[in-house]
């Protein structure tokens, strides 16, 4: 007999936010349920953030990312994104594999739950483009691709 | 006479040179590697994010001093966030 071996993944799912905001229980029992159709056990599910998108993903101009860490066969897990594709509420899917991930990075603070805290989120990324442009203009080295834009 | 004409004016100058930032000279490792990081997240956009243009493209090793590995390392990670819309494509 044939014994399955199960990995450790780590799953980010882009939502609509209007959609998580007005059913988040909903929107997580969707996301369980794409993932134990297909024989995974979800070590952790979470929030990771709710943010605008850098450009439109099917019209919806915000997103909510749910972020999950799961043990699953490596042969579901096309099943699982397949699924997600299928799904209209699930707009963008991306599993990696987590076996560099340490019991402290799955129990990490999400950008989400550090808004909760009042603890320091990082900028968006506009803003964060901003300063590092700022910078360049005191930097005295050469940038040849600075100069083709 | 003639001989005259093709004496030297003085010792030739040396050419102006740009100050260079002493750090960059002086550090002989990339950014990730003095952290000692072995794995760059693309959903920290925070970091991924400087090294980006203001137009979205990604900065040449010469500019961000990255090390050919962590290169390829920053690559895939903003790839990655570019696909679920943490990063921008271009602007």
């Amino acid at each position: 007999m044939e014994t399955v071996t199960k990995r450790l993944y780590e799953g980010l799912f882009l939502v609509d936010s209007g959609e998580a905001a007005a059913d988040w229980q909903g929107i997580n029992d969707h996301v369980k349920k794409i993932l134990e159709r297909s024989e995974a056990e979800i070590v952790k599910m979470s929030k990771w953030d709710e943010r605008p998108l850098a450009y439109p993903i099917l019209g919806r101009k915000r997103g909510t990312y749910i972020l999950v860490y799961f043990n699953a066969p490596s042969g579901k897990l096309t099943s699982i994104e397949r699924d997600a594709q299928l799904s209209e509420r699930v707009l963008r899917i991306l599993i990696l594999r987590g076996d560099h991930l340490t019991p402290e990075d799955i129990e990490k603070d999400t950008p989400a739950v550090r808004a909760e805290k009042g603890q320091p989120v990082s900028a968006p990324v506009e803003k964060i483009v901003e300063e590092a442009i700022a910078e360049d203009k005191d930097d005295e080295i050469l940038d040849v691709d600075e100069k083709q834009d | 006479m003639r001989s005259q004409s093709f004496k030297k004016k003085g010792p030739n100058k040396p050419m102006k040179r740009k100050k260079r930032r002493e750090n960059t000279n002086q550090q002989n490792q990339c950014r990730f590697c003095r952290s000692k990081t072995r794995y760059i997240d693309y959903k920290d956009t925070e970091i991924l994010g400087k090294l980006l243009t203001h137009r979205g493209k990604i900065f040449s090793r010469k500019r961000s001093g990255n090390c050919a590995g962590c290169q390829r390392k920053v690559k895939l990670a903003i790839k990655r966030a570019r696909f679920m819309g943490l990063l921008p494509f271009t602007s």
